[in-house]
C-alpha cells in the first residue's frame, strides 16, 4: 500500500507542478473549439491583462488549455495575464499523462504558485482515486491538501477521512481526524 | 427731289452697306475656330483638397495633379494626405493615388497605403476606402496594424473612427508580446483596449513569454 501511495504521491505532484510551466515561459496554446463563427466566445481586456471565455450556452464548445504534457478542459475561464492567475469554473479537467484532476472549479495562482480545485473533486491515477471537496497544492511547501469528505480509493482498498496531507518529496501522508480504512487481504 | 427719288437713293445705300459687310465678313474678318470637344473636366496642378461634413473639416489633401470629371475627382502623387476628428488631425497617409466621389462622400485610396496615428498606430494596406458619411475606413483585403504593441493582421477590416471600434475578419491574427491569437473575427475597441473574439479562437504562448 505504501508504494501505491507513493506513486499517488509523485503523480500528484508532477499534476500540482504542471501549470507553472506557463509562468516560466515555455509554450502553451488556449482553443476554444466549436463556436460559430458569428457567435462571441471570449474577450481579452487588454488594459487589465485579462482573457475571458464563456462557452458554456455552446453546445460541444469547449475552451482547452495546453501546456507541455498538462491540458485543461472546460468551458469558462479567466487568465488574468498580470499576475498569471487562471481559473476554470463550471467544472473543468486537467489531464496529464495517465491521471486526471475534476473539480466544479480549477484555480491556479502563478504568483504564489498554488493549485485549487473545489468541488466534487476527483483525481483519478492508475493506482487510486481519490475524493474530496477541495485541494490545494501548495508547491512552495510542496504539500497537496485534500479536504471535505476525503476518500482514497485503491483496487484493494478505501481510506476515508476529513482531511488528508501528501508532503511530495517525503512521500509522506498524514491523515487529520477520523479516518477510517478498508482493505482487502490476500 | 420727290419722296420716290429719296427712297430710291436710301434702297442704293442699304445695297451698297450690306455688300460692303458681306464682303468685311466673307473676306476680310477671321473665319471662327472649328468646334473642339472639350470633355467636362477640370485638372489641377499643386492643389489642396478639404473634405467638410457640417463645416467641420474631415480631410485634407495635398495632391501634384487633381482631375475632376462630373462627381469624380481623381488625385494623383498625393503628397500629403491628413484624417481630421474633431478639427484635430487624427490620421495621416500615405498613398500614389485617391479617387474622391463628392455625391457619395467616399474616398478611395489606391496601394499601397499606408496609415498612421497617435501612439504609434500604423495600418498598410493594398486598398482603403474612407466612407465620409459613415466616418468608416474600410479594407476590403488584408491589412496590417501596428498598435501599441500589438502586431495585427486579418484578411479584412472595417474601422469606425467614431466608435474608435476596428473590426476584423477572416484569418485574424493578432501578435502580443509573447502571445499570438488566431482567430476568425474580431471586434476590437481601441479605446477600451477590449478585444471581442467570435468563433473559434487559438492563442500561442511563445517561449520567453511572460
Amino acid at each position: 500500500m505504501t508504494k501505491r501511495l507513493t506513486l499517488l504521491c509523485l503523480l500528484a505532484g508532477m499534476l500540482a507542478l504542471a501549470p507553472a510551466v506557463w509562468a516560466q515561459g515555455q509554450s502553451g496554446t488556449l482553443e476554444i473549439t466549436g463556436v460559430p463563427a458569428d457567435v462571441p466566445a471570449g474577450r481579452y481586456d487588454r488594459q487589465a491583462g485579462v482573457f475571458s471565455a464563456d462557452v458554456s450556452a455552446i453546445e460541444g464548445a469547449l475552451v482547452h488549455v495546453t501546456f507541455e504534457e498538462v491540458k485543461i478542459v472546460g468551458q469558462t475561464m479567466e487568465w488574468r495575464t498580470d499576475d498569471d492567475y487562471l481559473i476554470f469554473t463550471g467544472g473543468a479537467t486537467l489531464t496529464k499523462e495517465d491521471f486526471t484532476v475534476t473539480g466544479d472549479t480549477l484555480e491556479y495562482f502563478g504568483k504564489e504558485k498554488k493549485l485549487h480545485a473545489v468541488g466534487s473533486v476527483v483525481v483519478v491515477t492508475d493506482d487510486a482515486t481519490v475524493y474530496a471537496n477541495e485541494l490545494v497544492y501548495d508547491e512552495e511547501t510542496d504539500e497537496a491538501v485534500f479536504t471535505g469528505q476525503v476518500k482514497v480509493v485503491f483496487d484493494d482498498g478505501v481510506l476515508e477521512g476529513e482531511k488528508f496531507v501528501m508532503f511530495l518529496e517525503k512521500s509522506e501522508l498524514q491523515f487529520f481526524g477520523a479516518f477510517q480504512g478498508t482493505f482487502e487481504t490476500d | 427731289m420727290n419722296l420716290s427719288t429719296k427712297a430710291k437713293w436710301i434702297a442704293a445705300g442699304t445695297v451698297a452697306v450690306a455688300v460692303l459687310l458681306f464682303i468685311t465678313f466673307r473676306y476680310a474678318a477671321q473665319p471662327p475656330p472649328p468646334a473642339v470637344s472639350v470633355p467636362p473636366s477640370v485638372q489641377l496642378q499643386e492643389s489642396r483638397l478639404v473634405g467638410r461634413k457640417d463645416g467641420q473639416r474631415q480631410w485634407e489633401i495635398l495632391s501634384r495633379s487633381v482631375l475632376q470629371e462630373g462627381d469624380v475627382v481623381t488625385l494623383r502623387e498625393l503628397e500629403e494626405m491628413v484624417v481630421f476628428q474633431d478639427e484635430e488631425p487624427y490620421l495621416t497617409i500615405q498613398a500614389p493615388e485617391a479617387e474622391w466621389e463628392r455625391k457619395t462622400e467616399l474616398l478611395r485610396l489606391f496601394g499601397p497605403v499606408l496609415v498612421e496615428g497617435e501612439e504609434g498606430f500604423r495600418l498598410e494596406s493594398d486598398y482603403l476606402e474612407w466612407q465620409g458619411r459613415s466616418s468608416k475606413l474600410l479594407s476590403p483585403g488584408p491589412v496590417q496594424m501596428l498598435w501599441r504593441g500589438m502586431e495585427i493582421s486579418a484578411d479584412t477590416m472595417t474601422m469606425d473612427t467614431e466608435g474608435e471600434i476596428v473590426f476584423l475578419q477572416g484569418n485574424v491574427e493578432i501578435r502580443d508580446g509573447g502571445l499570438v491569437w488566431k482567430l476568425e473575427e474580431a471586434v476590437y475597441d481601441l479605446d477600451a483596449e477590449s478585444m471581442d473574439f467570435y468563433g473559434n479562437v487559438v492563442l500561442e504562448g511563445e517561449a520567453g513569454s511572460d
